[in-house]
């Protein structure tokens, strides 16, 4: 209850500053005019990029964590995780900023804004999927090993399907984060007020955040609509996410719940 | 399964010398001709802790051969030294010999993996996989690449299981849907699937009801023309009733530890009826110490 209600005032407070900005001209009209669609597309865009680079990286090293890796590369491979974990999101920007914007020469762009997101959700993706993982009843590794199953058919074939809601369910979480992120984004995509592109390069993408951070500081009645307006599409975008990862993480449990017999 | 009392160490009413003389064979009883397992002074380490000592017998081919003691005396272990299954657990050791097939079980150079697709295992808990009933027992042959007709061999193996009659009409349903006495029924058909010369089941009724259990004893029985069979059991009757031979293990306290040791192998009916050692026979009469 004392969570639930200051978020349903701010809530309903963002909902009442946006409520002039309302309406479909949202999302078929851009920044320049009265919508945001370019900032909504730019974000969809993130989300994509994040999943593919992120997802792919995360999830490879959540499995390598949980079922192959030992020893050494282990310890490294967690140590470099809770690094990244407990890196403050405006580091990460301006690490993302310093190497892929200027000395990669990347500009503001795609690319450099997906990397910065991917890093910044990186070790919560890997720590879900390990723990997906591990909580697949040892039996069933039992099992496969029993049957002479070589360990990455074992890992493919028994252990990930049934790992795999909890897995999917981290990474819709891990996408829910990266939606609201703001200050990664700030040292490295830009904005724009045009549509964005499928360039990874040198093309500065808009997005939603940068939207609510500029009009909220321009004056007038409209921009700070406008800037509530992003405010709750980003919210949806967010309840989307979080309803599907709760509907995944409880058929995980489900599925733990009756392999353990 | 709550922990059983573990004999104390009486006074031997044997003596010492003639124990440690006849660490194979209850007096009289010969070894099995044909043995495809032959052990010899096997001694097992979980870390610094030593869980087994003094295991030697042999295991007869084409026979069945049980596996009785109290708790925590190292029959888990030792059938898990027969697959290499023990080799899954960090810092463990085995000191001793395993022949298997006349060669050395954990020689350098012999693939675990290889070992455990020649001699099968069924566990304690029905451990199906969260898959379809006939993925089950198709995923090893597939995996480890057998050609046949998988319908064919899906088929003769729940048929050789005695699950087929049942499942025939539903073989692409979860093996959850199945009654845990099915599910262990669908283990065994799982692990002659890939054609294995041994099967090693610990306590395989152990969570079974009374009629599950009997299913599975005669499939035991049935299953002992194609298969050598090695089967952990705290149940007398079942092992008095199915194996050809038996072997009793007991925990040994006398020097601190708590290590797991053979006391006797024979065969079964000699062991029920004469053993030679004075602990197996308080064991199988229901005294302990
Ligand atoms: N993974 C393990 N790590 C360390 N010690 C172990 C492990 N597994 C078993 N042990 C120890 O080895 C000893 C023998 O255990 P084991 O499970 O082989 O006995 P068991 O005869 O099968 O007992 P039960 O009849 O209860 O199944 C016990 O003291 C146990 O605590
Ligand atoms: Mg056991």
């Amino acid at each position: 209850m004392l969570i639930a209600a200051p978020a349903i005032a701010v809530i309903v407070g963002v909902f009442h500053q946006a409520l002039p900005a309302l309406g479909w001209q949202l999302f078929t009209k851009r920044t320049n005019s009265t919508g945001i669609q370019n900032a909504i597309l730019g974000s969809l865009l993130f989300l994509l990029g994040v999943l593919i680079v992120a997802g792919t990286i995360g999830v490879g090293a959540g499995i390598y964590l949980a079922e192959f890796a030992s020893g050494r590369t282990e310890r490294a491979l967690r140590f470099f995780s809770e690094v990244l974990a407990g890196m403050p999101s405006i580091v990460i920007g301006y690490i993302g900023y310093v190497t892929l914007v200027v000395e990669f020469h990347w500009s503001y762009s795609l690319l450099a804004a997906v990397m910065a997101l991917s890093v910044l959700v990186l070790p919560y993706i890997v720590k879900t999927t390990e723990v997906a993982l591990r909580n697949v009843p040892s039996a069933l590794g039992e099992a496969a090993a029993g049957l002479g199953l070589p360990r990455s058919a074992t890992v493919r074939q028994v252990l990930l399907p049934p790992a795999l809601p909890g897995i999917v369910s981290g990474l819709v979480v891990a996408l829910a984060i990266s939606t609201g992120e703001l200050a990664p984004l700030l040292f490295t995509a830009g904005f724009s007020d045009n549509d964005p592109t499928l360039h990874l390069f040198h093309h500065q993408v808009p997005y939603l955040t940068n939207v609510v951070f500029t009009d909220i500081s321009i004056p007038g009645a409209r921009a700070h609509a406008t800037a509530a307006a992003a405010g709750v599409v980003t919210l949806g975008i967010l309840l989307v996410l979080i309803a599907i990862g709760r509907i995944l993480a409880s058929r995980a449990r489900r599925n733990t719940a009756r392999m353990s017999l | 399964m709550s922990e059983m009392p573990a004999p104390t160490m009486t006074e031997p009413t044997v003596d010492p010398s003639v124990l440690a003389a006849t660490p194979v064979d209850a007096q009289g009883t010969p070894r099995p001709v044909d043995a495809v397992f032959t052990v010899e002074q096997l001694a097992f380490f979980y870390g610094a802790n030593q869980a087994l000592r003094d295991v030697s017998l042999s295991i007869g081919r084409h026979e069945i051969t049980a596996l009785i003691g109290p708790s925590g005396c190292g029959k888990t272990t030792f059938i898990r030294c027969l697959n290499r299954l023990n080799d899954l657990i960090p810092g463990t050791r085995v000191e001793g010999r395993i022949d298997f097939n006349g060669s050395s079980l954990y020689a350098p150079g012999v693939r675990a993996i290889d070992i455990r697709r020649r001699i099968g295992m069924v566990f304690q808990k029905p451990n199906p996989f969260p898959k379809s009933i006939y993925d089950n027992v198709a995923i090893a042959p597939k995996v480890n690449g057998i050609r046949a007709n998988m319908d064919e061999l899906v088929e003769e193996c729940l048929t050789r299981a005695a699950l087929w009659d049942e499942v025939k009409g539903k073989l692409r349903d979860s093996a959850f849907s199945l009654s845990g006495g099915q599910q262990q029924r669908l283990c065994i058909a799982r692990a002659i699937a890939i054609r294995p010369e041994v099967i090693l089941m610990d306590e395989p009724c152990s969570a079974l009801d009374p009629v599950a259990t009997i299913r599975i004893e005669e499939l035991m029985v049935e299953l002992k023309s194609d298969y050598t069979i090695v089967v952990v059991t705290h149940n007398m009757q079942q092992a008095a009733r199915v194996s050809d031979r038996t072997a009793f293990f007991t925990v040994d306290v006398s020097e601190g530890g708590r290590t797991g040791m053979m006391v006797e192998v024979g065969s079964t009916e000699q062991m029920f009826t004469a053993p030679s050692d004075q602990r197996t026979d308080d064991y199988i009469t229901g005294r302990f110490g």
